[in-house]
Formats: structure tokens, sequence, C-alpha cells
């Protein structure tokens, strides 16, 4: 996996755009599932994957093979998905032009209603609790649960992810799992 | 121990950095306190809730959105990617410009002096005033004949080619050349007699 990896990333670097789609294809599930539970909704999550691989693709010059390609690609989700949450995002009107002149306002980009299978299922409502109880998290707490727990990942990926020490990790974890519990307690 | 300190055990335990000998101190604690016992449950429990959300899959239409949005490829990595696609033109083409530049240069640094390479340069007669070699009638001259700023008037024999470079060939009624007469008076010829050469010296490895 990680030879394959280096071998499209390296392809990519040289402005081959197929090898760069397939990086995509291997990492856009990922990475919308970390911004999804980071933002709470499908539109800005995709937002955010995107201008993640958009960033992915215009750094790629900076990127070190001597660290894992996945390391690297979830540090700029993170670091997007904690300045989205940064900076309130400017409001707008829905009827206001996508882009002047091409007709389409922002209704168009709005997701459908129509729920994809996964939502349909029996769960849904223990799926927006969990999202409820992550988006009580502080960001910085909640992206490491979601590292940790949704994303599967060792606590020395995270702290590489991160760029903090391990402790500091393990720390955030069971302040994290510690704010889980009493919100759970109250449900 | 006291409780405080088994939560940290806990949550230690929990990250699966416990050594066989702590979590044999937890367990026995957790008989015991039925207050640690809750909390490590409720833990395990926030895990496997925060674990229970379900991956969810982005637009199928993503990547393609993505691609879409890349900046335009810029003239040089086509090219380079044409490069990438087609080695052996590439290797081609080097080699013509590699080729084409050494021939060239040996064209230009050439000065005016009359130059004769020959194997019999004894048997030759050199007409300086003239400018002319002069393979006199009833000798033989063996192995090509290769002359530089200067005519060639063959009376006699040779048993080879004889080249004129920057010069003519004369061949008398009398003479007999056994390979072929050339004069070579510009570049293009002059590429095409080195390039024979180099044919020519390869085809007997080749057989």
């Amino acid at each position: 996996m990680d030879f394959v990896e280096k071998r499209l990333t390296e392809r990519a670097k040289r402005g081959d755009r197929e090898a760069f789609a397939e990086l995509v294809e291997i990492y856009k599930d990922k990475i919308f599932q970390l911004a999804y539970r980071m933002v709470g909704n499908r539109q800005d999550a995709e937002d955010i994957a995107q201008e993640t691989f958009l960033r992915v693709y215009a750094n790629l010059h900076t990127y070190d093979a001597s660290y894992k390609f996945s390391t690297w690609i979830y540090r700029i989700a993170t670091n997007l998905c904690i300045d989205r949450g940064r900076k309130k995002r400017p409001d707008f009107s829905l009827d206001e032009e996508v882009e002047p002149g091409q007709g389409l306002d922002w209704y168009s980009r709005l997701s459908s209603s129509e729920r994809t299978p996964e939502d349909k299922v029996v769960t849904q409502e223990l799926q927006q609790t969990v999202q409820d109880a992550l988006s009580h998290l502080q960001p910085k707490y909640r992206s490491i649960m979601i590292l940790r727990y949704i994303e599967d990942l060792s606590l020395q990926e995270i702290s590489d992810i991160v760029k903090l020490p391990i402790t500091t990790i393990k720390t955030r974890i069971h302040r994290g799992r510690e704010a889980l519990r009493s919100k759970l307690r109250l449900m | 121990m006291e409780c405080r300190e088994m939560v940290v055990l806990i949550h230690e335990c929990l990250d699966g950095e416990t050594d066989e000998l702590a979590n044999q101190s937890l367990l026995n604690h957790m008989k015991t306190c039925s207050s640690c016992r809750q909390h490590m449950h409720e833990l395990q429990r926030v895990i496997v809730f925060v674990q229970s959300a379900s991956h969810i899959h982005v637009s199928p239409d993503f990547t393609a959105r993505v691609l879409a949005k890349l900046p335009a490829p810029t003239k040089k990595n086509l090219f380079s990617s044409w490069l990438r696609n087609h080695p052996f033109l590439t290797a081609a083409a080097v080699f013509f410009v590699l080729m084409a530049g050494s021939l060239s240069a040996n064209w230009f640094d050439r000065n005016d002096i009359l130059q004769v390479s020959s194997a019999n340069m004894d048997k030759l007669k050199i007409d300086r005033e003239r400018n002319v070699v002069v393979v006199p009638a009833g000798t033989s001259i063996d192995g090509d004949l290769v002359v530089r700023n200067g005519d060639v008037e063959v009376q006699g024999e040779v048993r080879g080619n004889v080249v004129a470079i920057e010069g003519k060939v004369f061949v008398a009624s009398t003479a007999q050349v056994v390979g072929n007469t050339e004069s070579i008076e510009a570049i293009v010829d002059w590429i095409w007699y080195e390039v024979k050469n180099i044919g020519n010296d390869l085809l007997p490895i080749m057989r």
C-alpha cells in the first residue's frame, strides 16, 4: 500500500493527473469523513475535502516523501477544518448567483434532500446523537477523537499529523473521553 | 490505591499502554470498587459510541469535480509528459541533435590547408600551385584516398574510394577507381558522407 502510494505521489509530483486522481480516489472518503464529523454537514464537509485535495495538488512539490502521505493529507484536512470553525463563515443569500452571469444560484448547490442509503438506516437517531456529542467538544479534542476512533489511527500517527507530542495526544484523548462520558450520562 | 489514580490507569488501559502488572491491579481494584467499574464501563461505551458513527461516503462525482478545479497543465508539463510517453522518439531526437552538432562542428573547425590521407602517400604527386593531388598514370594506390581543400586528379589506379572534400574529383580516361568517387562541397553532403561512413563501419559488425 505504502509502495503504491509512493509511486502515485511521485507521478503526481511530475504533473501526472491520472496518478493524482487515484490518490483522490483512495483518500476522498477518509477526508470527507473527517470533515463531516468536524463540521457536521455534507456541504461544508465536501467543500473542505475539495479544498484539501486542491491544496495537496498545489503543494505536492513540498511534500517530503519520508513522511507517510496519509499523515500529510490528514494534517492539511485537520487544519482546514479547524480554520473553518475559527472564522465564522460570511453570511450569504441562497438567491445569489454562484458565479455572476452563469444563472446558477446557491440552491443548485444544496445537496438534495433525498437521504443517502447510509442515512436511511434505522440507527439514524443514534448517528445524530454521535454528531451532537462530538459537536459539543472543543475542536482540538474533537479532531483527535475523530482521528482516533473514526479514522482508526494510532497515537503515533495522530501525533505526527497534529505535530504535538504523544503525551499531549493522550491527555486530549483522556479529556475527550471524559467529556463525552458526562455528555452521554445526560442523554 | 486511590480511585483518582485508578482513573489514570483506566485511561492508559483503554489506550493499550498498560503492562500485565497494572492490568492486574486495575482488575483487583474494580472487583471491590463499583464506581471505578462503572467509570470504566462508561468510557468503553463512549468509545463504542464514537466508533458507531457510520461511515459516510462523499458524492460520486467528487473526484471529477476536484480534477476540473485543478489549474490547467502548463506547456512545460505537457511537453515533458509527451517526452515520457515517447521515450524512443526522444532518444532518437537527442541522438540526431548531438550527431548533427558534432558533425557540423567538424565542418566549421576545418582550415584551408590542403590535407591528404592515403595509405600510399609516396606515390601521390601534390601540385601545390593548382591545389591538386594527382594520382599519376601507371601507379596504383591501395585503400581510400581522401583529400581536403583541394581537387583530385586520378590518372592511375585507386583500389578504394576517392573523396574530395571542398574540391572536385577529376577522373582521366586511363584511370581505374575500384570504389566510388565523391566530391563534397556543402555541409549537407558532408553530414551525409559522415553518416554513410558510420553506416558502412557498422554494417560489417552487424553482419
